[in-house]
């Protein structure tokens, strides 16, 4: 089993060291969290996008790639998330674990250094980014916006929240806007990248083999001579739904799309997010749910219907993919399904299969790389850090008054229709 | 009962083949540490098998769509579906058809004998009435039309269609609408009866297993099955592509395209070749590659680019594609690139990358007991085993890549598909 360690290597940067000799890769992931602001969502990005294209000591995205194959196809790659109203920033290199490389290679202190280079020790002139380089991770950036909408599940799930939310910071999306994008330059990406080394909260997450100390200590030294303040951290929960609304577009489709957005009162840090969890996933996480059973297998609505928490806002989104006049009928048998919790109906067996199903999507995290890596960010706004083991305890706990009154909080905030032409 | 021991040197890792007395191949794959097992029970039974003969018998021709409908009505037993049993055990389920293999699995981390021994038994108890095989056409006819509005879907099938005269490769796994209406309970026994053979199957387990667990299920459960010869026909197909243009308007705001070259598909590729080719091709389109940066500082594509060796019995073809603003030109560049390769040769420093690069990404895989389970069913069902597709990676030369290149990638049979917004709704 894996031991863990957290140390604090800078005024608001953690260094966290998970040491598991079972995999045959290691992963090293800087967590880069900043507040969630429509004027800086997509310029922070486009910064992170900008970071990983090279560095000072490989000023080239070619140069750079190579110098990664060469590391056994090690990968560095930059991603952007949500987290409530946080946007962070994700920066990872993961790799061969050392002891598979055939000429007895490290790996692992090779990435890490350089995963501190691009961070760090960008490739700059003066004070400005390369130009070509960030007109580039512009265009990608751009790209991804409009290929969103490609993918109409994404897109009406992305469409609900901008709905649903859009008084509220969680309505900002992750990337910003296209508008916001295009106005960025070398110049403005520089300020954008001095104010995340200033005033961004950093989580620095290693997981492999080797000894982390020395990368800790790379990390560590990297922070030296920066004036930090680092950001606060804070989501608004809106608790209730005051009346439900209703948004539609209609598009040349086979298939109709139907999300159906709720608060749900209970947010992290409360200590009923377990038994809000757990009601979602009886209503519609397995292929055993309420939603499974009764509205694609018993009414053959769909082919899938599923149910989604956000413990860090508090809203659960339910949706599903229709035949366009069977959306009504759809939306009937959701809150059927709903009204069927509320009331008490769920049975012992339902309880402890969800529990068990639930439990084991833990444990199985915990044999990959990327499920250790997740099962900590996934915390970060929690408060302080559970094991899958206490996870596991505290699931196992909850009672079926506590997912009734989970259910019974539930209150309908907007239903977001994309329908078939 | 012949049990044998499979050893990498090189990665560290065994696993074992077992020949069961009931006719099925039975592989498992320890992972020492791991808390989880994953196990996959498959058969060599996928979209394009729909039209056969079994000891020599007439040939029967059946419905497309028929082997992903069998996947689905499967799970349902007399007494109840399997998801229902699974949800005693906590295990993790699901089922997938693909175009030659159908497959179903679980992952757990508790009762995992439990679990298995449900999926033996429901996989081997079919269970079709004309009440239950109707109830599902709703259910799959929501799936073939989530499949119509992906645009990476029907880029790829555009592409298949210009690029196959007769192989059925080039028809939606799942069928249509029109296609599964003919689907009854008989025809599902009669395909059920002739693939779902245990001598047509395979059991991979990887994970927190050992051999004694999974043989002493597998006696418990597997019935004893004759062997059969089972013939698959597919109509001649000629080498020619069909059409090198395919375009379609869809509601997308990226355009998207796939570029294909078509290859001899005589017969399957066996480790070394594959080991060539993944070189071959992370060479020329990885991230590291030439290519990919020209295609790059000319706009042409995105991050989403991506290489793709696709190959099964009786079709192969490699595969470029990704969204981009322009897709005629970026093919264009692909081409004029491939050509210039074959005129002027390959690099020895770009080799010597690649095979690292080849190499890293195939031990890797070999972390995930999923990864591992669906890797040895695939080499299992092609002939090819695991391990020495590692070590002929590590044994490939720059001049067997050299070879490979001469024999593939012909710029006078690749067909290009794109998906792109219609002109009137252009934002």
């Amino acid at each position: 089993m894996a031991s863990i360690k957290r140390n604090q290597i800078a005024n608001g940067a953690t260094f966290t060291s998970v040491k598991d000799d079972r995999f045959k890769t290691m992963k090293i992931s800087a967590n880069i969290i900043l507040p969630l602001n429509e004027k800086t969502a997509s310029s922070n990005a486009v910064l992170c996008g900008t970071l990983v294209r090279s560095c000072r000591e490989y000023p080239d995205f070619t140069v750079l790639s190579r110098k990664l194959s060469a590391l056994y196809g090690a990968e560095l790659t930059s991603s952007v998330r949500k987290c409530g109203d946080m946007q962070m920033l994700s920066i990872s290199a993961s790799g061969l674990d050392d002891r598979y490389t055939l000429n007895n290679d490290s790996v692992s202190q090779e990435l890490s250094k350089l995963l501190c280079s691009v961070i760090f020790e960008p490739n700059l002139e003066g004070e400005k980014f390369v130009k070509s380089e960030v007109e580039q991770e512009k265009r990608q950036m751009l790209d991804l916006i409009d290929s969103e909408f490609n993918d109409k599940r994404i897109y009406a799930n992305s469409q609900l929240v901008s709905n649903m939310c859009a008084d509220e910071v969680y309505g900002i999306k992750r990337y910003g806007t296209s508008d916001n994008i295009r106005a960025i330059d070398e110049n403005s990406l520089y300020a954008t990248w001095k104010n995340m080394l200033e005033n961004a909260v950093f989580e620095i997450l290693y997981i492999g083999d080797s000894p982390s100390d020395g990368v800790s200590e790379i990390f560590q030294s990297a922070f030296n001579g920066l004036k930090r303040t680092p950001c606060s951290i804070s989501t608004q929960v809106v608790k209730n739904a005051k009346e439900v609304k209703r948004v539609s577009e209609e598009m040349e489709l086979s298939q109709s799309k139907l999300v159906m957005g709720f608060r749900t009162e209970y947010a992290v840090p409360d200590k009923q997010v377990k038994a809000a969890q757990l009601m979602c996933a009886i209503l519609g996480g397995t292929a055993n749910s309420k939603l499974f059973c009764n509205v694609r297998e018993k009414q053959s609505l769909c082919y899938y219907c599923a149910a989604r928490y956000n413990k860090t806002k508090g809203i659960m989104t339910v949706d599903s993919g229709v035949e366009g006049n069977n959306i009504e009928k759809a939306e009937q048998g959701i809150l059927k399904e709903i009204e069927d919790m509320k009331n008490g109906n769920i049975t012992d067996f339902e309880i402890s299969a969800t529990k068990m199903a639930v439990i084991n999507s833990f444990y199985t995290s915990n044999d990959s790389v990327s499920g250790i890596e997740s099962w900590y960010l996934n915390q970060l706004f929690d408060n302080g850090f559970e094991t899958i083991e206490e996870a596991s305890e505290k699931i196992n706990a909850v009672t079926k008054e506590e997912i009734v009154d989970a259910a019974q909080k539930l209150t309908l905030d907007t239903i977001y229709v994309l329908k078939n032409k | 009962m012949n049990i044998t021991e499979v050893k990498s040197q090189r990665v560290g890792d065994s696993y074992y083949k077992i020949n069961h007395p009931s006719g099925l191949t039975i592989y498992v794959y320890p992972k020492e540490g791991y808390k989880s097992t994953y196990a996959i029970f498959g058969t060599k039974y996928g979209s394009i098998n729909t039209c056969f003969s079994v000891d020599d018998g007439e040939k029967i021709t059946v419905p497309d769509g028929i082997a992903h409908y069998l996947e689905h009505k499967l799970f349902e037993s007399e007494d109840g579906d399997a998801f229902a049993k699974y949800a005693k055990t906590g295990a993790n389920a699901n089922a997938y058809t693909s175009f030659e293999k159908t497959c179903y699995l679980f992952s757990c981390t508790e009762k995992f004998e439990e679990s298995l021994e449900i999926l033996l038994g429901f996989v081997q108890d079919p269970y079709f009435t004309a009440q239950t095989v109707a109830k599902e056409q709703g259910i799959i006819g929501q799936e073939i039309k989530m499949y119509d509005d992906s645009p990476d879907w029907r880029v790829m099938f555009n592409m298949l269609e210009c690029m196959y005269r007769n192989h059925p490769v080039k028809i939606d796994i799942a069928g249509t609408v029109e296609s599964i209406s003919h689907i009854t309970a008989e025809k599902l026994y009669e395909v059920y009866n002739v693939f779902y053979n245990l001598n047509n199957m395979v059991l991979c387990v990887a994970g927190n297993a050992t051999v004694e667990q999974v043989v002493k299920i597998a006696d418990k459960m597997l019935k004893k099955a004759d062997k059969h010869k089972i013939t698959n026909y597919f109509e001649d197909e000629p080498y020619e592509i069909v059409k090198d243009y395919v375009e379609q308007s869809f509601p997308v705001s990226m355009p998207l395209f796939n570029l294909g070259y078509k290859e001899r598909a005589d017969k399957m590729l066996n480790e070394k070749e594959l080991a060539q080719t993944e070189i071959l091709l992370s060479m020329l389109a990885s991230d590291t590659s030439v290519l990919y940066r020209n295609l790059m500082d000319a706009q042409l594509i995105n991050s989403s680019f991506s290489y793709e060796l696709f190959e099964g019995p009786g079709y192969c073809s490699v595969i470029f594609g990704g969204e981009s603003r322009y897709p005629q030109k970026a093919a264009e560049m692909i081409k004029a690139y491939i050509s210039e390769v074959k005129k002027n040769g390959l690099s020895r420093e770009e080799f010597e990358i690649a095979q690292k690069a080849v190499y890293g990404d195939a031990v890797s895989s070999l972390n995930s007991v999923s990864s591992i389970s669906n890797m040895i069913a695939d080499y299992h069902f092609n002939g090819n085993e695991l391990f020495s597709y590692i070590d002929a990676i590590a044994n490939v030369t720059f001049d067997d890549v050299t070879t490979r290149l001469s024999q593939m990638l012909d710029n006078n049979n690749c067909t290009l598909s794109v998906v792109k917004q219609a002109a009137d709704e252009v934002k």
